[in-house]
C-alpha cells in the first residue's frame, strides 16, 4: 500500500489537479478578498476561458498555450467591463460587506444564466474537444501526457508569482492590505479603486487560463463551469476566504483529499471525504485553515 | 473546418427560418417538442435536435410532409425543458391542450419520456420515443408511446458478455458511474459475465463528478484484465481515455457504455479511440440499410460533424417512423396510433416494428470504431466487420 501512495504517478496527480485547484480559487479568493464579491458564475468564466482555448486552437492553429495571454486579456476585459458597468458604484457607497456579498451573489447568478445561454446560443450546446501536446512521456515508472505537464507548468508559474507579486511588490501588499482591513487600507492612502480594478482584472485572467488549460483535457460545453465554481469556493473557504496562500495550500489539500481518498478507501467515498474535511476544517478553524479574522 | 461550420449554422439557421416561414404555405403541419437546451442534459441534447432540424429540412426540401395524400410543410414547436422532467411533461401538456399541434415528437433521455408518457397517454396523443434506455420503458402503458430503440441494459449485459466469451476474454475490470444507465447496466452485466465463466477481477463505483481516475486506473492497470468495461456517461469517458492512456492501460479490449459515439470524442482522440468498443445499434457502414449512408453524409454535410451513432440514429429513426404512419393514416390520433402499432418502417437503421412499447426488429448491437470509421460488430447477423481485440 505504501508502494502505491508513494507512487510517483499518484503524486503527478496530485500535483496536477491540485495546482489547477489553486489557480482556479486564486481569482475567486482575489475577486472575494478585495471586493466582497460572491461570484457564483466563476465556473462560468472559466468555461469562457475553455472556449477560447478551444476556437484558438482550431480555428487558427494556434496552441492555447501560445494564446493564454490573449485569453487572459479577455478574461480580465469582461472582468473590468462588469466592474465599470455593476461593481464599481455599488463598492464606492461604503455599503455594508453583508449587503455587498448578498447582491453579488444574486447578481453573478444572474450572470451565470446569462453567459450559458448565450454561449450556447452562439456555439450550440454540442461538446467540443481538440487533440494537443496529447504524447506520453515516460519518467521512470510514471507517465505523464504531455497537455497535462503543460497544465502543471503554467500553473505552478502564475501561482508562484502570484505569491512573490503579493508578497514582494508594493502594489502587491496593497492588495493584501485592502484585503486585511479596508478601512484601514484607504485610510493609509491605498488607491482603492485601482486595487479592485487590477484584482478583479488578475482574478478573471487567471481563471480565463485555467479554463483554456482544462480544455486540452476536457469536453467543453456552455455547461461545464458549475463543478468549478464548487470547486473553487470548498478551496477559498477551507483555505480561509481572502487569504491567498491558504487557498492555494487547500487546493493542494483538496487534491490530496481526492487522489488518496479513493486510492485507500474507494471512488464512491471521494465526496464524503471531501465534505468530511471541509466540515471539519471549519469547525475546528472558522476561518480556514490559514485564515484570520477579518474587518 | 469549423469556421466553415459556424457559417454553415448562420446560413442553415436562416435557411431554417425561411423554410418554416408562413410565406412557404398556408397551413403547416405543427410539431411539437421540448429538448434540454439548458441544465444538466443540454450537451447531449443537440444531436437528437439537429437530427429533428435535418430530418425537417429534408422534408419541406422534398415538397412536405405527406398526409394521407396531401403534401404540407412541417413546422416545429419547440421549448427548452431545463432538462427537468417533470417540466417537460408540463410543457407537453400546453403543446397538445393550448398550441394544440398536429404531432408530437420525443425530449431528450429516459426520465423525460417516462414523464412525458403519462401525458400522452392522458390525451391519447401518440408519440415515437428515441433516447430512452432503461427496462422501465416496458412498464409503461403501451398504446401512445414506442421506444425504436434496442439498447436495453438486460439485453445489453447478456449479448456484451456473449460477445467477450466468443472474443476469448477470460478476465475483466469493471468501472461504473454511479447514475442510473451505468448502474442498471452493472446489475444485467455481473450476472451475465459469471454465466459466461468472465472472472471478474474488480468492479468499483464512481461518482459523475470525479475529477481524476488515476487511482483506480492504477488498480486496473495492476489487476491485468483481459477487458476494462467503463460503464461510463460522456464526460468520465473522455476522462477514462485520456488517463488510460497515460498509464499505458491497453488490455485486449476496451468497453465504454457512452461516450465514444459523440462527435467529439473522435476529435479529442484520434487514433486512439479506434478499437473502443461502445453501445450502439447503427453504422453507416451497414449496407443492407440503404437510408443510412445517405443520413450520414446529410447530417455531417449540413453541421460538419459526425451524427452521435445512437441518439442522433435514434432521433431521425423516429422521426421516419412518424414520417411514414403520417402517410398512411393522416393525422387522426385514432388511425396514427394504429398505424404505428401495427406499421413496418423502413428506418436509417433498417426495418422497425414494434411489439408493445418496443422495437421487435431491432438487436441490441456493439460498435467499434476501426480506422476511423464505427464499424458494427456485435451481433454476427448486422455486423459489418469483425471485433478487433489486441
Amino acid at each position: 500500500m505504501l508502494d502505491t501512495l508513494l507512487s510517483g504517478q499518484l503524486l503527478f496527480s496530485v500535483a496536477v489537479l491540485g495546482a489547477l485547484y489553486a489557480l482556479i480559487g486564486l481569482g475567486l479568493n482575489l475577486v472575494f478578498g478585495t471586493m466582497r464579491l460572491l461570484n457564483i458564475a466563476h465556473g462560468d468564466f472559466l468555461m469562457l476561458g475553455a472556449y477560447s482555448g478551444f476556437w484558438w486552437f482550431t480555428l487558427t492553429g494556434i496552441s492555447p498555450l501560445i494564446a493564454l495571454p490573449l485569453t487572459a486579456l479577455g478574461g480580465a476585459a469582461i472582468g473590468l467591463t462588469l466592474y465599470a458597468l455593476v461593481f464599481r458604484q455599488q463598492l464606492a457607497k461604503g455599503l455594508d460587506p453583508a449587503v455587498i456579498e448578498a447582491r453579488s451573489l444574486l447578481l453573478f447568478f444572474g450572470i451565470s444564466v446569462v453567459i450559458q445561454n448565450l454561449t450556447a446560443m452562439a456555439f450550440t450546446a454540442t461538446p467540443r474537444a481538440y487533440r494537443h501536446l496529447d504524447t506520453v512521456y515516460q519518467l521512470g515508472e510514471t507517465a505523464m501526457t504531455g497537455n497535462r505537464i503543460a497544465t502543471l507548468i503554467v500553473a505552478l508559474t502564475i501561482l508562484g508569482a502570484m505569491l512573490v507579486f503579493l508578497n514582494r511588490t508594493l502594489f502587491g501588499m496593497e492588495i493584501k492590505a485592502l484585503i486585511q482591513h479596508r478601512e484601514a487600507a484607504r485610510i493609509v492612502g491605498i488607491n482603492i479603486n485601482r486595487v479592485q480594478m487590477v484584482s478583479i482584472a488578475v482574478g478573471f485572467g487567471t481563471v480565463a487560463i485555467s479554463g483554456s488549460l482544462l480544455s486540452m483535457t476536457e469536453q467543453v460545453t456552455p455547461f461545464m463551469g458549475f463543478r468549478f465554481t464548487i470547486a473553487a469556493f470548498v478551496v477559498i473557504i477551507m483555505g480561509g476566504l481572502g487569504n491567498i496562500l491558504g487557498g492555494i495550500v487547500a487546493g493542494f489539500l483538496l487534491a490530496i483529499i481526492e487522489i488518496y481518498a479513493v486510492t485507500i478507501f474507494s471512488a464512491e467515498a471521494r465526496s464524503i471525504l471531501i465534505y468530511g474535511a471541509f466540515v471539519a476544517i471549519l469547525i475546528i478553524s472558522p476561518q480556514g485553515l490559514l485564515g484570520r479574522a477579518r474587518r | 473546418m469549423l469556421r466553415r461550420q459556424l457559417i454553415g449554422s448562420i446560413v442553415g439557421a436562416t435557411a431554417l427560418i425561411s423554410a418554416f416561414s408562413p410565406a412557404l404555405a398556408d397551413d403547416p403541419v405543427r410539431i411539437g417538442y421540448t429538448i434540454a437546451r439548458t441544465g444538466l442534459f443540454a450537451a447531449a441534447a443537440p444531436s437528437q435536435e439537429q437530427a429533428y432540424t435535418l430530418w425537417a429540412e429534408q422534408v419541406n426540401a422534398a415538397g412536405g410532409l405527406d398526409v394521407g395524400g396531401e403534401m404540407r410543410p412541417v413546422e416545429f414547436v419547440s421549448y427548452d425543458d431545463e432538462s427537468d422532467p417533470s417540466k417537460a411533461a408540463q410543457l407537453y401538456e400546453r403543446l397538445i391542450t393550448s398550441d394544440e399541434v398536429d404531432l408530437l415528437m420525443a425530449p431528450w433521455g429516459t426520465p423525460h419520456h417516462l414523464n412525458v408518457a403519462g401525458v400522452v397517454e392522458r390525451y391519447g396523443f401518440p408519440m415515437v420515443g428515441n433516447t430512452a434506455a432503461s427496462v422501465m420503458i416496458r412498464e409503461v402503458e403501451p398504446g401512445n408511446i414506442w421506444f425504436p430503440t434496442s439498447a436495453i441494459p438486460d439485453q445489453i449485459g447478456p449479448q456484451l458478455a456473449q460477445m467477450l466469451s466468443e472474443a476469448g476474454i477470460g478476465s475483466v475490470a469493471i468501472l461504473a458511474n454511479v447514475l442510473p444507465f451505468s448502474q442498471e447496466n452493472l446489475q444485467f452485466l455481473t450476472p451475465a459475465l459469471e454465466a459466461q465463466g468472465i472472472e471478474i477481477l474488480m468492479s468499483e463505483n464512481y461518482p459523475p463528478d470525479i475529477t481524476d481516475m488515476t487511482p483506480l486506473l492504477t488498480q486496473v492497470r495492476a489487476a491485468e484484465p483481459d477487458a476494462v468495461l467503463a460503464l461510463t456517461y460522456p464526460a468520465d469517458a473522455f476522462l477514462y481515455t485520456g488517463q488510460a492512456r497515460e498509464l499505458g492501460i491497453d488490455p485486449q479490449l476496451q468497453f465504454l457504455l457512452i461516450g465514444p459515439t459523440i462527435d467529439a470524442f473522435a476529435n479529442a482522440f484520434g487514433p486512439v479511440a479506434d478499437g473502443i468498443v461502445t453501445l450502439a445499434h447503427w453504422s453507416p457502414e451497414q449496407e443492407a440499410w440503404p437510408r443510412a449512408r445517405p443520413f450520414f453524409d446529410a447530417y455531417v454535410a449540413r453541421f460538419d460533424q459526425e451524427p452521435d451513432y445512437l441518439d442522433s440514429a435514434l432521433a431521425y429513426m423516429s422521426a421516419e417512423i412518424l414520417q411514414q404512419a403520417v402517410a398512411e393514416a393522416g393525422l387522426d390520433h385514432d388511425a396514427l396510433r394504429a398505424a404505428i402499432a401495427g406499421g413496418t418502417f423502413d428506418t436509417i437503421n433498417g426495418e422497425v416494428r414494434f411489439d408493445g412499447v418496443q422495437n421487435a426488429v431491432t438487436p441490441t448491437a456493439f460498435v467499434q470504431r476501426q480506422e476511423g470509421r464505427m464499424q458494427l460488430v456485435w451481433p454476427p447477423e448486422i455486423a459489418t466487420a469483425s471485433l478487433v481485440t489486441q
